[in-house]
């Protein structure tokens, strides 16, 4: 008779068992390969019964030692590696890297970078959520408001490919500002997005919100207590959903949301439900924060132009000596940040993302560390999860929306 | 001070930075702390001394702390003193070494343009030995110059 519990499975450093301690125990492994844990999740899952005991999150199979690589490359093309982390927010690893290096930097983006950032941002929020979406819905088998959450995040990545060439790792964003201009006629296909999300969300709401299966899977399901979430470092929807009244984008505003209109959406159940309510509001709250941006949207440089960050142009370099040196010095060198440390958070679709960098004055990161807010939110899974049943703990992961390639860097 | 809101240490980001190598201040760990009341931040700078180096444990004050300070010990070999559950938590549990140190190689191979067969790097995470290009013609098994000579045969022909 094996008597193994999780400690002593973990202990030898075996995999899945389904032997029990006593009569009623067993412990299950879950994933990694496995639909409903979004990605390469593994959870060691202690039943009795139908009832979770205990949970562990076992994570790690993404590992790519990004943090690492980005020390080996300079800070400029340390942003194409940010942006592979967290695969479903992009532009907000970007935005969160490149306002770190601003910050050593000592370098100010001109208006409408900061414009086109929040612009790209608040889309990336919308395309992020539309993911969790279609998946929430998915895991509790509404299989076709998948359907709906991938077209409509099909219009969005477009609108990326317009802007940046790219659907998904765009590195657009860049410290300085943002790489390119928008294109020509970026305007209406803005309004559109906005028009058609608006009028979108509330048609998701008419399919799931008074849907009684939905409720009934959802309600009371995967309760996260203020506490528990405060102590698990909780942070975004999920923290909001549990009371904590916490943006990062309104209460310690960065590049220009101290200047636009929105609200925080806050929900004091603490469930699936409530984070699901929680984020389709987010969604309308970017829509409103889209059309501030659209319409105050100013003319100017969109990218800092000081000579020792940003190549010269094309025509310069065919005139100037000086602009000559100074292309051939960034593109084989890059620029050097004086030494110091620096962190700053930005607001991601899924909490605070924030961007740990140390310089020593060279041109490439000493150290670069990213907080992110997956690796975080996944230590709320067991406090959710305990006590509730096997079919409630999918419907947990699919609330918390992980991103593995964030969590594993 | 008002623990209940610094507990969003939240925000904390346990992030180590490997200094200076053989230093006893070589590693320092670097803890940021939120306070969401009065909107500030902290930041709290600990030198991890000794070998392996070793430090007080955070998780039972943030347990937020317990996932960045596996992720610490993972990629760093930090010790903490006091963690509940202190394994690998990014690499296999076999693994051997701490990648973010910055003795641990990105295993790399220098490029160059004759073959070198002696640059073969036998594990994931060994530096590769730094070799200058056209320096090393003894260890491509061939001779120093001078001191090779025709064959016999070959003389008889010239």
């Amino acid at each position: 008779m094996n008597t193994q519990t999780i400690a002593e499975i973990e202990a030898v450093g075996k995999g899945a068992y389904v032997e029990s301690a006593d009569e009623n125990r067993m412990v299950l492994n879950m994933g990694p390969v496995h639909p409903a844990t979004h990605g390469v999740l593994r959870l060691l899952v202690e039943l009795d019964g139908e009832t979770v005991v205990h949970c562990k999150p076992i994570i790690g199979y993404l590992h790519t030692g990004m943090e690492k690589e980005c020390e080996d490359q300079n800070w400029r093309s340390a942003v194409t590696i940010v942006t592979r982390m967290d695969y479903l927010a992009p532009l907000f690893n970007e935005q969160a890297y490149s306002l770190a290096v601003e910050s050593l930097l000592g370098v100010e983006v001109p208006r409408r970078g900061q414009f086109i950032r929040t612009l790209m941002a608040e889309m990336n929020r919308l395309s992020s959520h539309l993911v969790w979406f279609g998946t929430q819905g998915l895991d509790m088998g509404a299989i076709s408001v998948v359907f709906y959450g991938f077209r409509e995040r099909e219009i969005i990545i477009d609108f990326y490919e317009m802007v940046t060439g790219l659907r998904m790792n765009h590195g657009y964003i860049i410290p300085g500002g943002v790489w390119q201009d928008l294109p020509d006629g970026w305007e209406p296909v803005c309004r559109n997005i906005v028009a058609t999300m608006r009028s979108r969300i509330d048609e998701y709401e008419e399919l799931l919100s008074l849907n009684p299966i939905f409720l009934e899977r959802t309600t009371g399901v995967g309760v996260l207590s203020p506490e528990d979430a405060e102590a698990a470092g909780a942070t975004g929807p999920i923290a909001r959903a549990s009371g904590i009244d916490w943006d990062i984008r309104r209460d310690m505003p960065y590049e220009i949301y101290d200047e636009l209109e929105f609200d925080v959406p806050v929900a004091d159940a603490g469930d699936v439900y409530a984070r699901y309510k929680v984020r389709m509001q987010e969604m309308r709250e970017s829509c409103g924060i889209l059309e501030q941006v659209i319409d105050q949207m100013p003319s100017g440089d969109y990218k800092s132009m000081d000579p020792k960050l940003t190549p010269p142009s094309r025509s310069e370099l065919n005139r100037s000596m000086e602009a000559v040196i100074h292309h051939f010095k960034l593109v084989t060198q890059g620029y050097t940040v004086p030494a110091g440390e620096i962190y700053t958070a930005v607001e991601s679709p899924r909490g605070e993302l924030g961007v740990m960098a140390i310089s020593d004055g060279g041109t490439s990161p000493y150290r670069l560390h990213v907080r992110d807010p997956s690796f975080v939110n996944l230590q709320a899974l067991p406090a959710m999860a305990t006590g509730g049943l096997v079919a409630d703990l999918i419907a947990s992961i699919a609330s918390i929306d992980p991103v593995m390639g964030g969590v594993d860097r | 001070m008002d623990r209940s809101g610094l507990a969003r240490a939240a925000a904390g980001t346990t992030s180590g930075a490997g200094f200076a190598q053989d230093a006893d201040d070589r590693f320092e760990i670097v803890v940021q702390l939120l306070h969401d009341v009065r909107k500030e931040r902290r930041t709290i700078h600990v030198t991890a001394p000794g070998d392996p180096p070793a430090m007080p444990s955070v998780a039972e004050v943030w347990p937020t702390a317990d996932f960045m300070e596996r992720e610490a010990f993972d990629l760093f070999g930090i010790r903490f003193d006091g963690h509940p559950n202190l394994t690998r938590i990014l690499m296999p549990d076999d693994w051997e070494g701490h990648p973010l140190r910055k003795d641990y190689g990105v295993g790399k191979v220098p490029v160059e343009f004759v073959p070198q067969p002696f640059l073969q790097i036998d594990a994931p995470g060994q530096a590769p030995e730094k070799v200058e290009a056209g320096r090393d013609v003894d260890r491509l098994g061939q001779s120093g110059p001078g001191e090779r000579v025709w064959p016999e045969e070959d003389r008889e022909q010239a």
